[in-house]
């Protein structure tokens, strides 16, 4: 177990010394953002369900993500392309934990979207992640995280899994 | 940008080890085949165009929306999707 300590300034929470235990690196970095490697999950009380990823190579870089069955508690993902993909083919699935990006640029909390076709698969033991490109998937990548007045996309998405 | 002409049935090597067949042609659209190995990912184009514009959108945040302020609602809420369920019904 690495004991490593990083430091860093964030936007959200101020300076903060984040374990080496929570800091995942990205051999891939992600789709617009190759070039970042390293990612700390920070968990709050205060802002669950919702985590930061935060970018320890860029510390102005920063996601928000959540536990996607919070909201659609059917969300299914290939678990054999995400081993083949990340190169973890037969480590426990209990090592394994699956995130979703949320998207607040809407500016209100009832029209945040979750991208459901790019979920963060994290390796706890490994300490590495990748973001997961689900291709040929009905799962949106705007799929609202509360039931809208216009039933956001929740009805939607679950009809099209079930087809 | 390297363009090239290829028969239906024939191949193109990109590296050592991916290969793109052309399968067949028909009316403006063209299926390709790929072999490549396990840890190559191979996409649409527009798929990862689409998650690439859905991440740089998400990274925006900061002023937009105070999180702590859905935090809360979300957890006011329960779990949203029992309540679309519900409304399914």
């Amino acid at each position: 177990m690495k004991v490593s300590l990083y430091k860093i300034e964030t936007k959200q929470f101020g300076r903060m010394d984040i374990d080496g235990d929570k800091v995942y690196t990205m051999p891939d970095g992600m789709p617009g953002f190759s070039g970042m490697k390293r990612f700390a999950i920070i968990e709050r009380e205060e802002i669950w369900p919702f985590h930061s990823y935060q970018s320890l190579d860029d510390p102005t870089l920063v996601f928000y993500i959540m536990d996607p069955y919070l909201f659609k508690s059917d969300y299914t993902v290939d678990m054999e392309q995400v081993a083949r993909e990340a190169g973890w083919e037969g480590d426990p699935a209990g090592d394994i934990r699956l995130y979703v990006i949320v998207n607040t640029s809407a500016g209100v909390p009832e029209r945040i979207t979750a991208n459901l076709i790019g979920p963060i698969v994290v390796h706890t033991k490994r300490l590495e992640a990748i973001q997961l490109v689900l291709h040929n998937s009905l799962y949106s990548h705007q799929h609202r995280i509360f039931s809208g007045e216009n039933g956001g996309g929740g009805a939607d998405s679950r009809r099209a899994v079930s087809a | 940008m390297l363009v090239l002409t290829r028969k239906v049935g024939e191949k193109l090597l990109i590296g050592d080890d991916v290969v793109i067949s052309i399968v067949e042609v028909n009316r403006g659209s063209v299926r390709i085949g790929v072999e490549a190995p396990h840890h190559v990912s191979v996409l649409r184009f527009e798929v990862y165009q689409r998650i690439q514009e859905e991440n740089l959108a998400a990274s925006r945040i900061g002023s937009a929306m105070d999180i702590q302020q859905a935090a809360a609602l979300f957890r006011r809420q329960g779990a949203p999707s029992e309540v679309v369920g519900e409304k399914d019904k």
